[in-house]
This record gives C-alpha cells, sequence and structure tokens, in this order.
C-alpha cells in the first residue's frame, strides 16, 4: 500500500481532477491518494468522481479555504 | 552578442521568435543578438485545423506552410533535433551531438500522442490528433461507414486541445444526420471526468446538446486497455464498452528527451512557473506551451500569450526596461458544436471559465480567429489580440519605461 500526496493547490476546474485521474491511472487497489486543493469544487467532484469509478472517499477536510481529500482505491479490477 | 535559443519551432516557438525579431530588430540588424529556432520539422501544421479535416473534410494542404516562411528576416532555422537541454551549463545538445550555448532559451517541444500507455489502442484508433494526413485517413473512414458504432472521446491524461473530443462527437453526429445514416449509427463519449465537459460552465451548455443529439454519455469511465479481438473499450474498473470504430484521443507525452531530467517532473513536462514561465530555477530559461507542466488547457493560444511574455521579458532585459511581464493564465478555446455553431472555453488563472452558449456569431469568430493564424504566428495582428484580450494579453508587475534611444 502506498501513500501518494497530491497538491493541487492554486488549479481551478478541472485541475485537481485531473491530477486526481492520473495518479488513479498509476496507483493500486489499497493506496492512499491523499489530495491538497484550493478548489471548492473538489469537494463535490471527488464525491461523485468516487461513487462513479467505485472508489472510497475516506476524508474531506477544509481549514482556511484549503481542502484535504483521502481516496482510498477500491475500484480497479 | 547575446545568443537567444528558441526549441521548438510551434506555435509558441514560432511567435516568440517573431516576436523578437520585430522588438529587437535594432540589436539583430547590429548584430548585437542572434536569435535561433531549432527544429527539425520542415512543415508547420495548424493543429486546430485537424478537427475539420477528420470530421468535415477539409484539405490538408490548407493547414500546412514551409517553416521558412513562416519566421522573419534574420532568425536563423536550424533543422536538427534537440537531444539534450543542459541549463547549469547554458547549452544544448543538438541531435547530431553539436553543443550550442546560449544566454536566453525558450523551450517549447510541445507534446504528442501517446500510444505505449494504452494496450490496443495503436491497433484499431482513428486519430486526429497527431497529423493532418492521419486526420484525413479518419475522414476517409467516417465516409465509408454506413451502420455502427462508434467511441469517441477521451483515452487518457493530459491531452492536446481539451474540447476536441466534445467537438469529434458533435460533428460525427450533424456528418450522420446530414448523411440520413444517424439512426444506424450509435456514438458514444466516454470520459474519465465526471462530466462531458470538464469545467462546470461549459458542462451546462454541452451536455443538453449530447441528450438532444442522443449521444450516449459515459462519464467516469478511464480507459485501461482496448481488446481489439472482441471490440470493447475496457475500464481500469473491469466495464466494458463495445465499438466497431474508435476515435479516442490518447494521453500526451513530452519529448522523450526530457525524462529523468532535475527540470522536470516524473513524466517529463518542464516544472514552469505558472505566471514567469521560468524552468524551474533558471532565470534565463523558459518554457512554453505543451511542454510544461502549468495546469491549463494544452492549446495555441496558450502557447501564443506565454510566448508573447516570455518575449516581453527577454526585451525588457536586453534592453533594461523597467517591465516583468507575467502570464495571466488565459484560455481560449474554440468548440465547434456543429450546424454552423461554437462556443469558446474562456477563463484565466483567477477568473472562472464563462458560460458561453453556442452561437454562429461565435463560429464565425473562430473561423477569423482560424484565418488570422498564419499572420499571428508572425506577429502581426498583436493589436488586434491586445484589444481583444485586454487585462488578460499580459500582466504587467511594473509599468514599462521606455529605454533611451
Amino acid at each position: 500500500m502506498v501513500t501518494v500526496n497530491i497538491d493541487s493547490r492554486g488549479t481551478a476546474c478541472p485541475g485537481p481532477l485531473t491530477d486526481i485521474i492520473r495518479a488513479y491511472k498509476k496507483a493500486s487497489n489499497g493506496d492512499i491518494l491523499v489530495v491538497m486543493a484550493t478548489d471548492p469544487g473538489i469537494k463535490a467532484d471527488s464525491k461523485s468522481w468516487c461513487d462513479r469509478t467505485k472508489n472510497q472517499l475516506v476524508d474531506v477536510k477544509e481549514k482556511n479555504g484549503e481542502y484535504t481529500v483521502t481516496i482510498k482505491i477500491t475500484g480497479k479490477s | 552578442m547575446k545568443r537567444i535559443l528558441i526549441v521548438g519551432g510551434g506555435a509558441g516557438g514560432l511567435i516568440t521568435a517573431n516576436k523578437l525579431a520585430q522588438d529587437l530588430s535594432v540589436e539583430l540588424k547590429k548584430e548585437e543578438i542572434s536569435i535561433s529556432v531549432i527544429d527539425p520539422a520542415v512543415y508547420h501544421e495548424f493543429q486546430p485545423g485537424y478537427i475539420g479535416i477528420a470530421f468535415k473534410g477539409e484539405k490538408p494542404e490548407a493547414m500546412r506552410r514551409h517553416v521558412s516562411s513562416l519566421i522573419l528576416r534574420g532568425i536563423n532555422l536550424i533543422p536538427e533535433k534537440c537531444a539534450r537541454i543542459i541549463p547549469e551549463e547554458n547549452k544544448i545538445v543538438t541531435g547530431s551531438g553539436r553543443n550550442m550555448s546560449y544566454d536566453y532559451l525558450v523551450v517549447g517541444t510541445g507534446c504528442e500522442p501517446d500510444y505505449s500507455q494504452i494496450d490496443g489502442l495503436s491497433r484499431d484508433n482513428l486519430d486526429y490528433h497527431t497529423s493532418a494526413e492521419k486526420s484525413a485517413n479518419l475522414y476517409r473512414a467516417v465516409s465509408s461507414m454506413k451502420t455502427g458504432k462508434i467511441v469517441v472521446g477521451i483515452a487518457g491524461l493530459p491531452y492536446k486541445c481539451p474540447p476536441s473530443p466534445n467537438e469529434a462527437a458533435l460533428l460525427l453526429d450533424e456528418f450522420f444526420t446530414r448523411s440520413g445514416l444517424r439512426e444506424r449509427v450509435s456514438i458514444n463519449f466516454v470520459t474519465p471526468y465526471i462530466r462531458i465537459y470538464p469545467a462546470e460552465p461549459i458542462n451546462e451548455v454541452i451536455e443538453p446538446l449530447f441528450r438532444e443529439r442522443n449521444i450516449e454519455m459515459s462519464t467516469g469511465f478511464t480507459v485501461d486497455r482496448i481488446d481489439t479481438a472482441g471490440k470493447k473499450v475496457i475500464s481500469l474498473e473491469g466495464d466494458e464498452i463495445p465499438y466497431d470504430t474508435l476515435m479516442l484521443v490518447p494521453p500526451h507525452k513530452p519529448g522523450d528527451f526530457l525524462k529523468g531530467q532535475d527540470f522536470t517532473d516524473e513524466d517529463g513536462w518542464i516544472k514552469t512557473g505558472k505566471t514567469d514561465l521560468h524552468i524551474s530555477t533558471y532565470e534565463n530559461a523558459f518554457a512554453i506551451g505543451d511542454v510544461t507542466n502549468i495546469p491549463i488547457s494544452k492549446a495555441g493560444v496558450e502557447a501564443h500569450l506565454e510566448g508573447i511574455v516570455v518575449g516581453e521579458n527577454i526585451v525588457s532585459d536586453i534592453t533594461g526596461n523597467n517591465v516583468k511581464a507575467l502570464f495571466t493564465g488565459r484560455t481560449q478555446c474554440s468548440m465547434e458544436t456543429g450546424y454552423g455553431k461554437a462556443t469558446f472555453v474562456i477563463g484565466t488563472y483567477t477568473k472562472p471559465v464563462l458560460k458561453l452558449s453556442p452561437s454562429k456569431d461565435k463560429y464565425i469568430m473562430k473561423k477569423m480567429m482560424e484565418a488570422m493564424y498564419w499572420d499571428a504566428l508572425m506577429g502581426r495582428t498583436e493589436a488586434i489580440f491586445k484589444a481583444y484580450f485586454g487585462d488578460d494579453y499580459i500582466q504587467y508587475q511594473s509599468r514599462p519605461v521606455r529605454a533611451p534611444a
């Protein structure tokens, strides 16, 4: 299991989701993606994306306009 | 003599070279500076034109010109590849092993489709992102198709020209509707994003068109591989979409010579300052266009505006003007939506993408901008661009002060 930190701060939609999808492509089931973002759209987008791709949204934290989204990769066949 | 070396003769490299030749014409004439463009390509192709070739049968010959006809007098054109950049030594090494030193470096080597990332894709895919010739092959295939399942969309990230997969789906719908074959041809649009167009404001105007035109939408579908024997696109989650004809945009990669360098990321994209466009920490080296790791659209307008910013800063450095130009992150991607209409994806680093409905006016504007392309590369349209882009054209950190004559 690997934890991958992704810094998407300062990028607007779809920047953070692009970073998530690119990291997902290289990840394995069980890996954790930790995404930092400033685009508020990340909150809803990461949930929708996890629902569609059968991955697990573990946590979304917000502090001073910065979001930290934790995703566990579970969707790969 | 100050030596300015531009690696790459694409949309960004050519406007940078031509802007420098215009703004530093006196210095160039006095041989106080040299401007060299290194690129092995004989022809420059108008890449946004690939869509028109592939889906509307436009002529490839109109989309290409000899590179030597697109540079101003005084610019050296070096028909070689760049094999290595060594910024700590202010030099590059060419494909033939020649060392070339520089005082200023601009890298605009672009990116290209990388079929190796998706197993099976190169065997069955029809391509409208590699060349005018391949785009013409796609049109021939579409023209001979009478029935079947088309899968169109995004095979991987990142890729050039973000609206192009949407345009492809909409123009295919128009083509087969006009041919009277639409009921016999299904179109399925696949995307790893959760919306048909990733930016919500544009998605709001595009998704209803997909529904109206009966284009199937497979969102959150991250392509893993192509089963060419079974004619299926397979996602990372194991979902399958059958196809008869495949037209996916492959993921793109930067030039292989960039991989494994200190100034590039793990995939070879150049670590580039978002606004000052410096390569990593190198004050005299810049990257522009698709080759950067800047998280914006990989498209010609961005490369052009970045080239203007870099040109402005090199001119400022050489002439001693008190100006620091910054790139605003402005995007201006046109999206043809079929039946003579288009919209634009417009935003900056600080302004979210606008919600602009497709219209005939925007289609005419898109066509006007396309008609200006060759002159734009030569730097002949900057007055128009300045007026059109307004504050988004360039942001200045300090006001320009003209150097003494």
